[in-house]
């Protein structure tokens, strides 16, 4: 069972999903919730039988498609995507247990499950075409759940998520078919498998521009500066579970690409484009930080804080070094519970008052004492406290690009101000001051149901605040082979030397540690004038 | 004067010119079709004289099947006109507008 | 000594999470009493760790596992027990057991009794995290940690409004300065490799000036923002919202005193880059002033009392600065003695007048509360530094130190200061306990604090009488650690001079407030006098406008920007672009669709024009393929 275990992860939810139709009405719920526990049980599975001490992929599965083509069913997972799959099994099985009341339950449930299909579909995928597959796929049960459940511009926003996100994974698509047609002339053969075409070195300018194709599919879906617009809405009009399967995981797949496609294929390009990424990150992080500021609407509060967050993990990626990416991709994993929690919480209150509106609130400290205990928590994990999840993920990214750039990542820090600013008047606004609404008086603090969602969570964020080295540790191996397969690919100097080379010998490295502090301090100094 | 290749393409760009018209400009079904014949004959005659001109039977072949076509389209069409007379009591393609996007 | 250190550190996390446990439920006393037996507990392991480092002179370093581990990078939660962080250990877990004990008191009456627990234990532990790690990555995350509960501690009454403001503005200032912290931090490690002290100040010698410059600088930034420097200092006034022992506790003696630890703590980084040392004094030197002037006026009790702590704080820097950070931990353990005392006595008296604040309505209080009188005065005389109490020996060695580095001008700031914290010091004393008792005018039966809080308070009061008396010990226990520079003036002559003339100063100073406010003519100020018109109070009582500025050019502008941001830039130009290339689309569809009109003869017009369209298309393909050469020299010829 163990050698087809990711074909089961993928598959299972989605031939689930299919019976679930045979349901009953009356027990679909508690249906639900058994199949999500037992694909998260599976995926622990993973987890446990997984070999961290292995930086290539493991539990590989190999199924021919189309020879003639090389397209092949492949799917394997390492230390980068393993706990990425672990978060979608985890947020699908509190999610479907915490569905408070809604309309058409049983659609809901088949919808969530065939996400979750497209979901460890995509983290799971080894060739391109079977991932681009997944990726397209994983649109349609957004569009429903949106189109279906949402708010009153739903049709609007589900269709601009939808096309927006369409438009930038064809650019991709075409990307994607030209390196294989690279591969092809290269070797005689074709093939869409990732791991062969890390294989491929490609010169300078065909990396950049198959860079660009893949970027404007990443992109989007991250969603970076300034393709970020379908967000809010996507959030906004969203319902509750909708939104935070959206943050948790779907925005991840954007982010995990660029590691999974962008820096192994193409490393000269990534130096390139190293530093206009990183200005539209700190952009990303600073100006839709003040936009969150100005928002009424607590969900957008936090829709805009997600994409401000995602531009840190765009900057930890883009420090093209190990402490920079396991950073990124822990900070993955942290924004992922944090906000998907922040997404909860703001639908328990609007379960309760069928309005966003902050200034609809005021005084709930008082009343709700646990929510604003655990929104409190959330919060300061949102702003980054140290021993919370995000900290650690946003101390590396921001560790690693200090590597690469002192003042971008002086700018790019002020992501610990505005988010702080932000977060703490919108928390103000929401729980402090005397209740002046009569309707808030009464408001019944957060049930069971809710604290089914909650409390794992909470107990996530600082349990790996405290610590990350269970995720760390095979995070890092997989990212080391990454940076060194980058290293090794490099063709141009600039990317040899910001790449770091991690296969030196020992006596090597002390020699050159003196060096690089040489050169670094060096650098810094100039920097710093 | 020997009446050459030239002589037929010009004959068949005036009837497709004027089945062309027709096919713009009438408005009653009947004569549209008419029109049809007319721009299908134009071709059957260019194909007739450029297969000649050629000395290749696969032209006029050509022009068999366009005659064939071109009549099982008329009774299908005619047979659909009739229906549509029956039940509107006119052909005007003007009347016709059950398409519109 | 590993069981101690464990003891000492986890007790208060421990009494903080059982007092959270009644978070939600009714007031209960066990809330109180447990936490603060635990931090009894945590002071007596200190107590032991201190004696032996006396004794033995060793200290215990423990490893407890590891936190972040990646690449190159390695932070465990490591803690270190040596001679200066057994000091800051002793003030924190002292001071915040005679906090804890008179708190049981204070909030009694206080609805959020058992929460009100769980956060100030909880910031003994942050600030037991903060002195005991032996990273920077640990000092940060205790760093942030203070930060956090005294955002808590500030808005703990956050159903009033200037609290919670008071409480987000601490928590954003220091924001600021913790980004300086953390590149500072960066700088560290990608300049040394690691984040612990040890090994990082180890290779610092060897490393440039330059780099070592920028780290010194930006490592003093999270300083400045935590001990409230200038221009970051406006948080500590505005956190003078919270309840009074966190006052004493926090934003007293030790949470604020974090900047200077980071100093002291950092003083082989300080020792290479004098320069930086001297910014540091300079700006401690000219803080000591700034805000002992704005002490001068002000007539809300608690500020009073935090601008002097700011002041007080400035003169740590100053020494610190100038490479004496002996003398900086010696003045700030004095002070945390002497200044906590002086807030909970503030508390006794806020108590008694029911949450008035201003000196100006009190006045005679000294009949009614004796203990609470003596113990103020005792805490002010020491504040400004009377022999033989604990502020003559720290602060009039930090005088000395100025001196005898030949920093004339920042000695005379100093010495200036001195008189006014003097000054103002017996002026809110004068103006509370003494004159008459104008808040009778106001209707209030003023009482004395429960027995047992003043009770709490005694250890402070003894330490800040004796405090002095410990001078030598101390100093030979630290500087094992840090740089034992013993500061004498050359002659003696100059040295009686310098010492009996900074007390005549002084003294004078005090005899000045109390003639000038026990008088019988102070009245409840109504605005109307001529002091109050004039240029300098007005400039003072508003502190140099410097809040008013902030709000005004900052807060205001920073608010108005993310508006138009959201407004104009997110809605109007980015979303509006992408709405617009849909609308192209969309629009060709809707313009279209004209065309499907659905009349067959328009269609057949279509039909017909597309044809031709094609057809004239192909023809021109063909002949353009035809002719190509022709047409490539004739553009060529064009020249395009």
């Amino acid at each position: 069972m163990l050698d087809h275990i990711l074909s089961i992860l993928i598959f299972f939810p989605a031939l689930a999903a299919v019976l679930g139709f045979a349901v009953n009405k009356n027990s679909i719920r508690s249906y639900g919730v058994a199949v999500a526990t037992i694909e998260f049980v599976l995926a622990l599975w993973l987890w446990f039988a997984f070999d961290s001490s292995v930086s290539g992929m493991q539990f590989m599965e190999h199924i021919p498609l189309v020879k003639a083509f090389g397209i092949n069913y492949i799917v394997g997972v390492d230390g980068i995507s393993l706990f990425i799959i672990i978060l979608a099994a985890f947020f699908t099985m509190i999610g479907i247990a915490s569905l408070g009341e809604t309309k058409d339950i049983k659609n809901m449930i088949v919808t969530l499950l065939f996400l979750q299909m497209t979901m460890v579909g995509v983290f799971a995928a080894l060739d391109a075409i079977v991932f681009y597959l997944f990726w397209e796929l994983s649109l349609v049960p957004m569009l429903y759940i949106i189109g279906a459940w949402g708010g009153p511009l739903r049709i609007y926003a589900s269709v601009k998520f939808f096309l927006y996100t369409f438009t930038g994974s064809l650019v991709m698509l075409v990307g994607m078919l030209f390196m294989a047609y690279f591969y092809y002339q290269a070797t005689g053969e074709w093939s869409f498998a990732i791991l062969d075409w890390y294989r491929l070195i490609l010169p300078e300018t065909f990396q950049k521009w198959l860079f660009v194709a893949f970027f404007f599919g990443f992109a989007i879906k991250v969603p970076m500066f300034p393709f970020h617009t379908w967000l809010p809405y996507a959030h906004g009009q969203a319902p509750t579970i909708g939104s935070v399967i959206l943050a948790a995981i779907l925005l991840k797949m954007g982010t995990y690409a660029f590691i999974r496609f962008s820096l192994p294929l193409f490393p000269d390009a990534s130096v390139y484009f190293m530093y206009p990424i990183a200005v539209l990150a700190i952009i990303m992080i600073i100006y839709t930080a003040m936009v969150a500021y100005a928002q009424k609407d607590i969900k957008q509060v936090v829709a805009y804080s997600s994409v401000s967050h995602m531009g840190v993990i765009i900057l930890g990626i883009f420090a093209l070094n190990v402490e920079g990416i396991t950073g990124s991709i822990f900070l993955m994993i942290a924004h992922g519970v944090v906000s998907g929690a922040l997404f909860f919480l703001v639908g328990v209150i609007y379960d309760r008052r069928h309005t966003k509106y902050m200034s609809e609130f005021g005084g709930l400290a008082s009343v709700m004492p646990r929510y604003a205990t655990i929104f409190g928590i959330m919060l300061m994990a949102s702003v980054g406290l140290p021993l919370t999840i995000n900290f650690v993920g946003e101390f590396l990214s921001l560790l690693g690009f200090y590597k690469q750039s002192h003042t971008l990542t002086l700018l790019a820090g002020m992501a610990i101000i505005v988010g702080a600013i932000y977060m703490l008047s919108a928390y103000k606004k929401m729980f402090f001051g005397v209740v002046t609404k009569d309707e808030n008086r009464n408001l019944p603090d957060v049930n069971k149901r809710e604290l089914v969602a909650l409390i794992p969570l909470t107990i996530i964020t600082i349990w790996l605040g405290i610590y990350p080295k269970v995720l760390l540790e095979p995070i890092n191996t997989s990212v080391e082979a990454v940076v060194g397969l980058m290293h090794e690919k490099s063709l141009t100097q600039e990317a040899k030397s910001r790449i770091p080379n991690l296969t030196k010998d020992a006596e090597v490295i002390t020699n050159s540690a003196e060096n690089t502090v040489e050169n670094s301090t060096e650098n810094s100094a100039e920097e710093a004038h | 004067m020997e009446i050459g290749l030239n002589h037929y393409l010009v004959l068949t760009t005036i009837l497709f010119a004027i089945g062309l018209v027709g096919v713009m400009r009438r408005k009653n079904l009947l004569m549209l079709f008419f029109a049809t014949e007319i721009l299908l004959n134009a071709v059957n005659i260019s194909f007739a004289a450029i297969s000649h001109y050629y000395g290749d039977l696969t032209g006029q072949m050509f022009a068999f099947f366009v005659i064939a076509i071109a009549a099982s389209e008329v009774a299908v069409g005619l047979g659909l006109l009739i229906v549509w007379h029956k039940k509107h009591n006119n052909i005007d393609l003007d009347n016709m507008s059950t398409m519109r996007g | 000594m590993e069981l101690f250190l464990y003891t000492a550190l986890f007790s208060p996390l421990v009494g903080s999470l059982f007092a959270a446990l009644f978070g939600a439920s009714k007031k209960t006393k066990m809330a109180g009493i447990i936490p603060s037996a635990l931090l009894g507990l945590s002071l007596i392991s200190s107590f032991v760790l201190l004696v032996s480092v006396l004794s033995s002179g060793e200290t215990v370093h423990v490893e407890m596992m590891t936190w972040m581990a990646t690449g190159d990078l390695y932070i465990p939660f490591g803690f270190v027990v040596d001679q200066v962080s057994v000091t800051m250990m002793m003030v924190v877990t002292l001071v915040s057991t005679v906090v804890h004990v008179y708190a049981i008191g204070y909030m009694d009456h206080d609805k959020g009794f058992n929460r009100f627990f769980s956060y100030l234990s909880a910031f003994v532990f942050s600030m037991m995290v903060l002195v005991m790690s032996d990273n920077f990555a640990g000092l940060f995350i205790g760093w942030e940690g203070v930060g956090l509960c005294s955002w808590l501690l500030i808005g703990f009454w956050y159903h009033k409004e200037s609290a919670t403001w008071a409480a987000n503005e601490a928590f954003i200032m220091n924001r600021i300065a913790d980004l300086g912290m953390l590149i500072g931090i960066f700088l560290v490690y990608w300049n040394t490799g690691t984040l612990q002290y040890e090994q990082a100040f180890a290779i610092m010698p060897s490393l440039e000036i330059d780099v070592l410059t920028w780290m010194g600088i930006f490592l003093f930034i999270g300083a400045m923002g935590k001990s409230a420097q200038f221009p970051l200092h406006t948080w500590l006034a505005d956190a003078m919202e919270g309840p009074t022992p966190v006052s004493a506790l926090i934003h007293a003696a030790t949470m604020v005193t974090a900047g200077v630890y980071l100093v002291v703590r950092a003083n082989p980084l300080y020792d290479l880059i004098p320069s930086v040392g001297l910014f540091i004094a300079s700006l401690g030197a000219f803080v000591a002033l700034f805000a002992a002037s704005m002490a001068l006026v002000n007539r809300d009790m608690k500020r009073v009392i935090a601008y002097s702590t700011l002041s007080q704080l400035g003169y740590m820097f100053a020494a610190a600065g100038l490479g004496a950070y002996w003398v900086a931990l010696f003045h700030l353990m004095a002070h945390a003695f002497f200044k906590a005392l002086l807030f909970l006595g503030a508390g006794n008296v806020m108590h008694a007048m029911h949450d008035e604040l201003d000196p100006f309505k009190m006045g005679g209080l000294n009949k009614v509360m004796k203990g609470t009188f003596v113990m103020m005065t005792i805490a002010s005389v020491a504040l400004a530094g009377i022999f033989p109490l604990a502020g003559f020996f720290s602060k009039d060695l930090i005088l000395e130190v100025a001196f005898v580095e030949n920093h004339y001008i920042i000695y005379s700031v100093l010495l200036f200061t001195a008189g006014l914290t003097a000054f103002y010091s017996f002026r809110l004393v004068a103006l509370i306990f003494h004159g008459e008792e104008r808040y009778k005018l106001f209707g209030i039966h003023p009482h004395e604090a429960y027995k047992f809080m003043l009770v709490a308070m005694s250890p402070l009061l003894l330490l800040a009488i004796i405090a002095g008396s410990f001078k030598m010990t101390y100093f030979e226990m630290v500087t094992k650690l840090l740089p034992a520079t013993e500061y004498h003036v050359h002659s003696s002559l100059t040295y009686w001079i310098m010492t009996i003339g900074t007390q005549l100063f002084v003294a004078f100073a005090i005899v000045y407030a109390y003639k000038k406010y026990t008088s019988r003519d102070i009245k409840v100020p109504d605005g109307t006098s001529k002091l109050e018109n004039c240029f300098c109070y007005k400039l003072l009582i508003n502190q140099y406008y410097i809040p008013r500025f902030y709000e005004d050019y900052i807060v205001k502008s920073y608010r108005e920007l993310s508006e138009i941001f959201w407004t104009k830039i997110d809605q109007k130009i980015v979303d509006a672009t992408v709405d617009g290339i849909a609308n192209i689309f969309y629009q060709t569809g809707e313009r279209t669709r004209v065309m499907q009109s659905g009349n067959l003869s328009t269609m057949l017009k279509w039909m017909v024009a597309g044809t031709v369209t094609l057809l004239s298309l192909a023809v021109a393909f063909g002949l353009a393929a035809r002719y190509s050469g022709e047409i490539k020299i004739f553009l060529s010829g064009l020249g395009v």
